[in-house]
């Protein structure tokens, strides 16, 4: 079997997900290959030039860290946020909650990343400002 | 007076002149003979013992006036001697007067150099303890204010921590949202 590269691989299955194919079986397939060509450590790689691809077709998907539960509302601006800042025509997030940044939000998504948190505030107090 | 009797006894009988020699008891040819005898000794001591002598006395003489040379020369010398160590004092006198003048000058040049250096090691001292000072307490300031800087952030952390509940932390991510567009 011909070894296909990391982005003919991203690029067909952000296709297969555009024409509306059928996601479980497109994940399954796409597992069958990496492991059968034995490229099972380059998954992550995969499915950020997947994510990529997919923003660039206008569907963006992020992942989203604020210290509390998001609710309904703050999650419809950060979507709104997104689709403004990208032109994406879709935005899938996922939520973390992380104590750690005490605060804010952090957004990201394929080749971008928006960190607005208290945490990262902080550090940028800790480290810009210091003189030694 | 018996004598000047006798002579006049003899002028008064002129007959017996031609016997006055024998009558002074002199023997005219012993007379002669004594004196080709002392003519003789004249010649002889003319030809041998006074040119021997005068030469003797001549030889003596130039070696007394050589002598009396010598002593005018050597006392010429002694004399010449005595200016040159006057002379030569007075140079030595002369050159010692010097170095001691240039050893008094070289010594008071040496204790102005060397103030100079130990006011000049003096001034560097303090300028490099003030430098040290100064850098320290550039340090302490930086150090107060990165410590400073920091317990502002720690305090932050623990106030935004207990303050900051849901309500205020949606607020802050509208809020924060805003000022990125």
């Amino acid at each position: 079997m011909a070894k296909l590269s990391r982005r003919a691989i991203a690029k067909y299955a952000t296709e297969q997900i555009s024409s509306g194919a059928d996601i479980k079986k497109l994940v399954l397939q796409l597992a069958a290959y990496l492991v059968d060509t034995r490229r099972t450590g380059e998954l992550s790689l995969v499915i950020r030039d997947i994510q990529f691809y997919l923003s660039e077709a206008g569907s963006v998907s992020g992942v989203v860290t604020t210290a509390t539960a998001l609710t309904a509302e703050t999650k419809k601006a950060i979507e709104k946020y997104i689709k403004q800042q990208t032109g994406a025509s879709t935005v899938a997030l996922d939520s973390f909650i992380d104590p750690s940044v005490i605060g804010g939000v952090k957004v990201s998504i394929p080749g971008r990343e928006l960190d607005a948190t208290v945490s990262r505030s902080l550090t940028v107090l800790r480290t810009r400002f210091k003189k030694a | 007076m018996s004598f000047i009797n006798y002579f006049a006894e003899t002028a008064a009988a002129p007959e017996a002149s031609g016997s006055l020699l024998s009558a002074l008891g002199i023997d005219w040819r012993l007379l002669i003979l004594q004196i080709v005898a002392f003519l003789i000794l004249v010649f002889l001591l003319g030809k041998f013992v006074y040119p021997w002598l005068m030469k003797q006395v001549d030889e003596r003489q130039v070696a007394i006036e050589a002598a009396a040379k010598a002593a005018t020369e050597a006392q010429a010398s002694a004399a010449e001697s005595k200016d040159r160590v006057t002379e030569l004092l007075a140079e030595a006198r002369s050159q010692a007067a010097d170095i001691v003048s240039t050893a008094k000058l070289e010594a008071a040049q040496m204790l102005s150099a060397s103030e100079e250096r130990a006011r000049s090691t003096a001034e560097k001292i303090a300028a490099d303890a003030q430098a040290n000072v100064k850098k320290s307490i550039e340090t302490a300031k930086r150090e107060l204010h990165d410590e400073t800087l920091e317990l502002i952030a720690l305090a932050t952390e623990k106030v935004i921590h207990t303050k900051l509940d849901k309500k205020a932390d949606d607020a802050l991510i509208v809020s924060a949202l805003k000022e990125l567009k």
